[in-house]
């Protein structure tokens, strides 16, 4: 049984008057990594929305389930519990709230949805310590509220140091890859890397093949028009990075 | 031409209190028996209707006063407050109790009233030079109408800070307070409200521009059914002038705030430094929130702004904070607290800024 299931998903938003996943099928068995590409407006990100829960991204038919249990009715905190976990392509800014407590907090909502003890206040700041040294993120960055003034890449950095310190059992990355620099790009790598495990799996979005230079994908889909209208092995990214979606896009 | 109007209980039993009054006294029953209570014809209280709340509260009340200290001084009224509360204050309040505060003191006063009609009325000294803080707190009964009025009068030079908290209100409660500021002197006011069946909180600043420099901060939070109003006049009279107000608000549904704020600049008050800020939240569809920032201005060299803002919690930052695993209210409690927090923050007294935060807390985890 692969760990996330999809099937026939459609999707709308604007109250259900517009439709963007129209019949999307794809299953990431436990351990793998698989990447989508596809071009701008095609619902990669719309599906990432629908898989966390947002609000106004309505599931009107097919089922996603995850480790089985079909997920399409759980609030987004519930699915965060079980291990989902999305690296936002626009991280959020929130004022007045510094990101060392958000984190924390994030942290022990989890565990105690989970019925698992909260992480004392010493043992947070040795974990948070030790992710950030990895990430070079800076204990002065983690006084400041969440993601307010950070530049892009910060943003980024911050959303994959989340992701090490809350241990997801699933991963999807939208667009982590945008606006970091070289180095940057080979340190939040690195830190994705770190989080490869047999017990984890990934939904890689991602325009450019540099990042699967780093992170090699196991599987490469292909979205067009709110479906996946192509997969392959990560030969395919490479096809696409020179020749581009047009075949694709006709086809759909 | 006069239109008579029918007196409510609460009315007639003020009129009663009132009768053989002489003087002042007399000419406050007079009002009261022609335009009655503050009532949502007269434009300073559109938004806030005591007299229809008041309607059937007839029984005399009681205002206790635990202070950290006695006052120095109890006299009789013998000047005539402007505008009907504190009139009635003074009229029906017995003798006006004085504080006059010494270098370094921090007075605390906590007002609690019982059911039935209560009146205060007490004067705060701040001296010349003298740097002091005030912490009061009020709460009114179930069935209690408490109408306090407080002259603060801070000297030359002198600096208080005055933190104004309305715990468990029920009742209603009007508190008028009158400050008049000397030159070079610093006022630093801050309150917090949760509200309450009805709770009118006025402020009005007599500033002499003169270098000195006032805040008035204040944060409202409501649950559904509860009431406040925040009416604040600062008329500044000289040049070189500080003024700066925040107030921060959130309000669920049913809930009503009120923030009214009029900012005068005379012709004489240049180079003043006047900005207003009302920001608010609306946590439900059914929420209410009226907001009337006014500046008047009568100088030509001056910096004044003012700024309302009424907006909704940021859906995509809720969003963010469940998909990281935060329980919807508690996602929603972190985000009204990091918006209402800021005028908290700046109280200088670290003891009373705790407190209130806890005090908001408190009130978040009543609201989900
Ligand atoms: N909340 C919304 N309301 C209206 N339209 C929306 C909403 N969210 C997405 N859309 C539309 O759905 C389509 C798919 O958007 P989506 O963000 O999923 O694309 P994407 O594949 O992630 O694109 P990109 O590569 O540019 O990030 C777009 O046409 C977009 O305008
Ligand atoms: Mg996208």
């Amino acid at each position: 049984m692969p760990m996330l299931e999809i099937s026939n998903l459609h999707a709308s938003v604007d109250n259900g008057e517009k439709p963007i996943l129209k019949g999307l099928d794809l299953s990431v068995p436990k351990g793998e990594v698989h990447a989508i590409m596809g071009p701008n407006g095609s619902g990669k990100s719309t599906l990432s929305y629908v898989l966390t829960g947002r609000d106004g991204y309505d599931l009107t038919d097919g089922k996603v389930s995850f480790e089985g249990e079909d997920i399409g009715e759980l609030e987004p905190e519930e699915r965060a519990a079980r291990g989902l976990y999305l690296s936002f392509q626009y991280p959020v800014e929130i004022p007045g709230v510094p990101t060392l407590t958000f984190i924390r907090e994030a942290l022990n909502a989890q565990r105690k949805a989970r019925s698992e003890d909260e992480v004392s206040a010493p043992d947070f700041m040795r974990l948070i310590r030790e992710k950030a040294a990895i990430l070079n993120v800076s204990m002065d960055m983690l006084k400041r509220p969440v993601n307010v003034g950070f530049s892009g890449g910060e943003k980024k950095r911050m959303e994959i140091l989340q992701a090490l310190v809350l241990e997801p059992r699933f991963l999807i990355l939208d667009e982590t890859d945008s606006g970091l620099d070289i180095d940057a790009l080979k340190v939040v790598s690195e830190g994705v890397n770190a989080l490869r495990s047999p017990d984890r799996a990934m939904l890689v979005i991602t325009h450019y093949q540099r990042l699967l230079d780093y992170i090699a994908p196991d599987r490469v889909h292909v979205m067009s028009a709110g479906r996946i209208v192509a997969s392959g092995g990560p030969e395919l990214a490479k096809e696409l990075e020179a020749e581009g979606y047009d075949k694709y896009v006709r086809a759909a | 031409m006069t239109v008579q109007m029918t007196l409510t209980p609460a009315e007639t039993a003020l009129l009663d209190a009132l009768d053989g009054a002489t003087g002042w006294r007399a000419a406050t029953r007079a009002a009261l028996e022609n335009r009655g209570l503050p009532n949502k014809r007269d434009e300073a209280w559109k938004w806030t209707d005591l007299r229809r709340l008041t309607g059937n509260i007839t029984e005399t009340g009681k205002i206790s006063i635990a202070g950290s200290r006695e006052p120095d001084a109890k006299l009789p009224v013998t000047h005539a407050p402007t505008d009907m509360l504190p009139r009635l204050a003074g009229a029906l309040g017995g003798e006006a109790r004085i504080y006059t505060l010494s270098d370094g003191e921090s007075l605390s006063l906590d007002l609690s009233a019982s059911a039935g009609v209560g009146h205060v009325i007490y004067v705060v000294e701040v001296p010349a030079g003298v740097s002091a803080q005030v912490f009061e707190r009020l709460s009114v009964a179930d069935g209690g109408f408490a109408n306090i009025a407080v002259l603060y009068r801070i000297g030359e030079g002198a600096s208080l800070d005055r933190i104004v908290s309305t715990g468990d209100c029920p009742g209603i409660l009007a508190l008028s307070g009158g400050v008049d500021l000397g030159e070079g002197a610093t006022l630093r006011q801050t309150t917090l409200t949760f509200g309450g069946k009805l709770i009118r909180l006025e402020t009005h600043l007599a500033h002499p521009g003169a270098k000195a420099e006032a805040v008035m901060d204040a944060v409202y939070l409501l649950a559904p059914n509860r009431h406040a109003d925040l009416t604040t006049t600062a008329n500044i009279s000289g040049p070189d002038g500080n003024l700066s107000q925040l107030t921060k608000g959130a309000v669920a549904s049913h809930g009503h705030g009120v923030f009214q704020g009029k900012i005068h600049v005379e012709r004489e008050a240049q180079r003043t430094d006047a900005r207003m800020t009302h920001r608010a939240l609306m946590l439900g569809e059914r929420a209410e929130i009226d907001a009337k920032p006014e500046l008047e201005i009568y100088a030509d060299d001056v910096q004044c702004a003012h700024g309302n803002a009424l907006g909704a919690i940021d859906e995509t930052a809720l969003f963010y904070m469940r998909q990281r695993g935060l329980p919807e209210a508690q996602a929603r409690a972190i985000l009204i607290r990091s918006f209402l927090a800021e005028p908290l923050d700046r109280i200088r007294d670290p003891q009373i800024r705790d407190s209130l935060l806890e005090d908001l807390v408190t009130g978040l985890e009543v609201l989900s």
